[in-house]
């Protein structure tokens, strides 16, 4: 008899649990399944999910992000910055605003990779730095109070735009960057490193892979997907403050843990990931219709986590018995024969 | 240094202590940036009176991590405990039997928020961290639930006004308060055999239960008291405002895992001392307290607080064989010698 | 035949010294192709040592490798792979969330722009399993496969690196016996194929039906080479345990004692682990409880102590039916000094004193609160009645060597009244100063008319400190030596099986 994968079974249970949520709202609320409604779920979906992937990647290794959020609002100012102060080309500010993320992934695989410093730990500690740099930048008015600078670009707020059939374009580059993640983590060498690692670290380091470069990609990747969310806050918003993104790192650690990334590592893909940030979208936004406060919202989500992670530690606890007990029962059987 | 000074015990102490030794440049050095004021008997009780409520946040914290856990909800526990009392006076009026009522809900939900993580984290297999991560921010939606995201204030009600105003041979209340749970979780983690079960199991969970030690009851009653020091803490936190908010002591949890580290509890839980981890509070408090005085803005603050940690931790795992660090430091006394 | 007797390997006049001591006292060790080449001896005598010079872990200090005549050098584990070797770990080193194929090429994909030909890959590890007919598919996630399956990709990741010398180290210890069936077959396809095989095994039995030759170490020094026809186990055991070695010191004279029974238990039960075990140990008797690893003699101890469950049977401490827990058996007078003290025995990072006085709350500790006076009374009393060196009871378990620590955790009961201690192994990893101290320490709680129940593989251990000894088998007790003389011999044999050996001789 085969055993049913963790991964297989949290891939039902969430999927499961995304329809019912779907069938719930479209029979209760009028206005849930609108194109309109559906279009902007995706949107918000989006920028989300952008930092999710760069979560799951880290929480595939092993690890953990807690500086994804923070990093958005860091590239978003570095880019408000330059467009305030300087007089940079658009894709000059574009390119360096990159560098920002990619720097922001760097300094978070320095820390994790060569100080050893646990990922929550290192990472609670560079989001602070980052959001640090964010104020440090921030443009400020002439009494030296810090303002929202509007960004008034046309190609700026062209990013913020949508396709004649009403999806955003941000949606669209979450999905492709969705699929090739997921072609990258299944198809190439250091996907399958990353993997490897998270796994057991041992045997991959043993193989001759080197946990320094899997950290430095996953954490890399995460700030790339920083950077591409904050360019469409950018075009959404019209502004940057020095709030933006604190709000998203913990929708996009529990859409990646419901979508089945595991903590010990090693487990969860993009498509999970999908799946978990679709749930928490239609979650939000149907609870929206239902007049819930922000109050109510973040108590849900927060027992979601906390059930999720219950499930995933007895499950693994579950499964470690039974396959103990089924060797014993095995060599039961035998000794029995005898 | 001539011999008789280094022989001081005191002296000695201080020498023996990094921390003493940072905590004293630090006090030279912003003493000296601005001109004196940091010196001053006024600033020092404004010091005192500013970690008070982090002391003793972090004389429940600490057994947490002592046990090789975190508890990120003390700041959680106090926004809530703080709210419900606020609440509940509020409602009841400011008369003696609702200040108890008040004060009896607030503490309670506290501990029982430390129940159900204890009874969570001794049962299952879950990094503390990120439970405790969802956990806080399930405590504060009910933060705002209670206080239908508003200011709520507290006028007229004797013992708040007392704890927050009052002060004895000129130190505030809150201060004493420190002191007295600081006594407490020393007195447990240093003469009570619940302490040295913590110790224990912070240090080898298995050989601790093998040796008899109850080890779901010690993690059980670690993030009740974590829960109950929270809630206290924010009793005191709206006693001290005369009010409550929905956003609360919200980022606390910060302060108090930059000043256990700073003091030198592993995160690695089984070794630390609650007086090292006060004293990282210290630490914290005065560079906070110093870059006040100098007019540098708050969020920098955090911003050092996050280096403070880095570097903290980074020298906790430098002293690991094995590390990158560790290799580098070996290969730097080598060539040195 | 003669391209059979051709040599793959050779090691010959091979010295290891470790602290003026030779661990490899020039010693010839040759491998033919395509054959299975046992490697035996007791523990101690260099097995590993050899294993891990020919692995590149260690290197040597004398002497010359030979690979297809060849002379090499192998200085680290590169090296040893290059010339063809490898190991199949006792600890499985596979990453559990990755397929068979991925786990076998792991850090050796070929790719272009660092991209796998998934297909490829599959299908030429596929072609590897079919060739050796292994019971696994490229495609299966190691997690889902048994520990028998996943030995075999142990064994394909050796395969896949063009291994012609493949060192297995006890493969056998955690498999069923069909498993271990399946694992011989494989074994013996492996030779069909022209792969050479190193098979370290206590179990004897095995080591004779799949060998075709013999290689035994004693006291790092070469004790024989046997040809598969000229077999004969008591001979064999004979060479492992060295006829010179005075009669004292390789049998006992064991007693059964007058005294009251302290504990006993009767039909003890856990279905998959051990089955009708039946014994009794008096009060200052020490019983041991022999066997290979894995016969479930750490179970039997775990049960008693309440420390894992059992599901038939009944355990009778002082004449009346317990129901054990820890709690309980703390209480009841009972100590345990667990199997692996590194990860079971103590906190390293609590001092002697810490780790003695958490068994002893109880009795030192009013109200909660407690006496550091007491402590540290207790602290000195265990390095006094250990011998513990420094003889600093403040001194962090931690920084202490294996013995000292094992000190510590005997200190533990020592300082409690006890009447029951079970032992698991109090000596694996001990120099033999410490060793005998620890006999010494078990001499005495004996006198005191403490009851010892002890399990250990170490014959020698086993007759220097045992009044009686029981042999497991596969959960079974299969031999009792209540009485009369029992030599290392006679022991070696019941362990492997050969219960009746000696008699049908």
């Amino acid at each position: 008899m085969k055993q049913i994968r963790q991964e297989t079974l949290r891939r039902i249970i969430s999927l499961v649990l995304l329809i019912v949520l779907i069938i719930v709202f479209t029979m209760t609320t009028d206005t849930f399944l609108s194109w309109d409604n559906i279009t902007s779920m995706l949107r918000e979906a989006a920028f989300v999910g952008l930092i999710s992937i760069g979560i799951t990647t880290c929480i595939i290794t092993g690890g953990n992000n807690l500086s994804g959020g923070l990093t958005v609002g860091m590239c978003c100012m570095v880019f408000a910055h330059l467009y305030h102060y300087s007089s940079m080309s658009l894709i000059a500010i574009v390119l360096i605003s990159l560098l920002a993320g990619l720097a922001a992934g760097v300094f978070n695989g320095f820390v994790v990779a060569i100080l050893q410093i646990s990922d929550f730990v290192a990472t609670l500690s560079t989001g602070m730095v980052f959001q640090g740099i964010t104020y440090m930048l921030a443009v400020r008015d002439q009494y030296g109070s810090i303002t929202s600078e509007m960004i008034k670009n046309a190609t700026v707020s062209s990013w913020g735009g949508r396709l004649p059939n009403g999806i955003y374009y941000v949606t669209i580059v979450w999905l492709i960057l969705t699929v090739i993640m997921q072609v990258f983590l299944k198809k190439t060498k250091m996907g399958t490193y990353i993997y490897a690692m998270g796994s057991n670290r041992k045997s991959a380091e043993y193989s001759g892979i080197s946990f320094v470069k899997v950290k430095m990609v996953a954490f890399i990747i995460a700030g790339f997907m920083s950077f591409v969310a904050a360019m469409f806050t950018l075009g959404r918003n019209g502004t940057c403050d020095v709030n933006t993104g604190t709000q998203l790192n913990l929708q996009a650690i529990s859409a990646s843990v419901i979508g089945g990334a595991a903590f010990s590592g090693g487990r969860g893909d993009m498509i999970g990931t999908l799946i978990g940030v679709l749930f928490m979208q239609v979650l939000r936004n149907g609870v929206l219709k239902f007049n819930m406060t922000t109050a109510q919202q973040s108590i849900i989500s927060g027992i979601i986590i906390v059930l999720m992670l219950v499930f995933d530690a007895y499950y693994n606890e579950f499964m470690q018995k039974r396959t103990t007990r089924a060797a014993a029962l095995a060599r039961e059987k035998e000794s029995a024969g005898k | 240094m001539s011999n008789t000074v280094k022989n001081n015990p005191i002296v000695k102490a201080i020498l023996s202590s990094s921390r003493i030794l940072v905590l004293l440049v630090l006090v030279i050095f912003f003493t000296a940036v601005t001109k004196g004021t940091f010196f001053s008997y006024k600033n020092l009780v404004n010091i005192l009176y500013s970690v008070s409520l982090i002391g003793i946040m972090i004389c429940g914290a600490c057994f947490a991590v002592l046990l090789g856990g975190i508890d990120r909800t003390v700041s959680g526990n106090a926004a809530l405990s703080g709210a419900i009392v606020a609440m509940t006076i509020l409602r009841g009026g400011v008369g003696g039997g609702n200040v108890a009522l008040a004060i009896c809900l607030g503490l309670g939900a506290g501990i029982l928020s430390g129940l159900i993580h204890g009874l969570i984290l001794s049962r299952f297999n879950i990094p503390a961290f990120l439970l405790t991560l969802a956990t806080n921010e399930i405590l504060y939606g009910f933060v705002q639930l209670v206080t239908s995201n508003t200011l709520i204030y507290v006028n007229g009600c004797t013992l708040m006004d007392y704890i927050g105003q009052k002060r004895w041979l000129g130190i505030p209340i809150p201060v004493y308060i420190m002191l007295v749970c600081i006594l407490f979780a020393y007195i447990v983690l240093n003469h009570t055999v619940y302490g040295r079960q913590v110790y224990s199991v912070g240090g080898n969970r298995q050989s601790s239960e093998l040796s008899g030690v109850p080890t779901r009851r010690v993690i059980l009653i670690a993030y009740i008291i974590s829960g109950f020091m929270g809630a206290l803490s924010g009793f005191v936190l709206s006693s001290m405002n005369q009010q409550a908010s929905a956003g609360q002591a919200k980022n606390y949890e910060n302060n108090v895992l930059a000043a256990i580290v700073v003091g030198g509890v592993s995160m690695r839980g089984g070794s630390g001392s609650i007086q090292n981890a006060i004293l990282g509070a210290f630490l914290i408090g005065v560079i906070e307290n110093g870059m006040n005085l100098m007019g540098v803005p708050a969020i920098y603050k955090d911003m050092a607080k996050g280096i403070i940690i880095i570097v903290a931790v980074a020298m906790d795992m430098a002293t690991q064989p094995g590390t990158p660090l560790y290799n580098f430091k070996k290969r730097f006394q080598k060539k040195q010698a | 035949m003669s391209e059979k007797n051709e040599l793959l390997f050779e090691m010959r006049n091979i010295e290891k010294i470790f602290a003026h001591v030779h661990a490899l006292d020039h010693v010839n060790f040759d491998v033919r192709k395509g054959e299975v080449h046992a490697l035996l001896g007791e523990n101690g005598a260099g097995k590993s040592t050899l294993i891990k010079i020919l692995t590149g872990v260690y290197t040597k200090d004398g002497g010359q490798i030979f690979m297809n005549g060849q002379e090499i050098e192998i200085n680290n584990r590169d090296d040893a792979s290059d010339a063809g070797i490898a190991v199949i770990f006792q600890e499985l080193s596979l990453v559990p969330t990755l397929s068979v194929y991925q786990n076998i090429l792991l850090g050796k994909e070929k790719s272009k722009f660092g991209f796998i030909s998934d297909k490829a890959e599959r299908e030429e590890i596929q072609a590897l399993i079919d060739h050796y007919g292994f019971p696994v598919k490229a495609n299966d996630i190691v997690e889902t496969l048994s520990v028998a399956q996943k030995q075999m990709v142990e064994i394909l990741k050796a395969l896949a690196t063009d291994a012609k010398l493949i060192i297995m180290d006890e493969p056998t210890a955690s498999l069923s016996s069909r498993e271990s069936e399946l694992l011989y077959k494989i074994i013996n396809q492996l030779r069909d194929k022209g792969v050479s095989i190193i098979y370290i095994s206590h179990r004897l039995e095995e080591v004779f039906n799949l060998s075709d030759r013999i290689t035994i170490l004693r006291d790092g020094k070469n004790a024989g080479v046997i040809e598969k026809e000229d077999i004969v186990p008591s001979e064999v055991v004979k060479m492992m345990i060295g006829k010179e070695i005075s009669e004292s010191t390789a049998s006992r004279e064991l007693h059964t004692s007058d005294a009251e029974v302290e504990l006993a238990v009767k039909n003890l039960t856990h279905l998959g682990y051990y089955y009708d075990v039946n014994f009794e140990v008096k009060k200052g008797e020490v019983l041991v409880l022999t066997g290979l690893v894995g016969s479930g003699r750490t179970e039997v101890v775990r049960s008693i102590y309440g420390a894992d469950p059992f599901d038939k049977g009944e355990i009778i401490f002082e004449g009346k039916s317990i129901k054990p827990t820890i709690k309980k058996s703390v209480a009841n007078g009972f100590g345990l000094i667990p199997e692996d003290r590194r990860t079971q025995g103590f906190s390293p990072l609590l001092s002697i004193t810490g780790n003695v006085a958490i068994t002893s709350y109880d009795k030192i500790a009013k109200g909660g609160f407690v006496n550091k006076a007491d402590e540290d009374k207790l602290g000195h009393k265990a390095v006094q009645l250990t011998d513990l060196r420094p003889a600093n009871p403040n001194v962090k378990v931690g920084d202490l060597s294996g013995g000292n620590q094992q000190k510590a955790v005997l200190g533990k009961w020592l300082t409690r009244d006890l009447k029951v201690i079970l032992i698991d192994e109090p000596t694996v990893g001990i120099d033999i100063g410490a060793k005998d101290e620890i006999y010494n320490i078990i001499e005495e709680l004996s006198s005191k008319g403490v009851a010892v129940l002890m399990v250990s593989s170490d014959i020698a251990e086993v007759l220097r400190v045992a009044h009686r000894i029981l042999v497991m088998r596969e959960g079974r007790i299969i031999k009792e030596f209540n009485h009369g003389v029992a030599t290392q011999e006679d022991i070696l044999l019941a362990s492997s099986g050969f219960v009746n050996e000696k008699e049908a001789a």
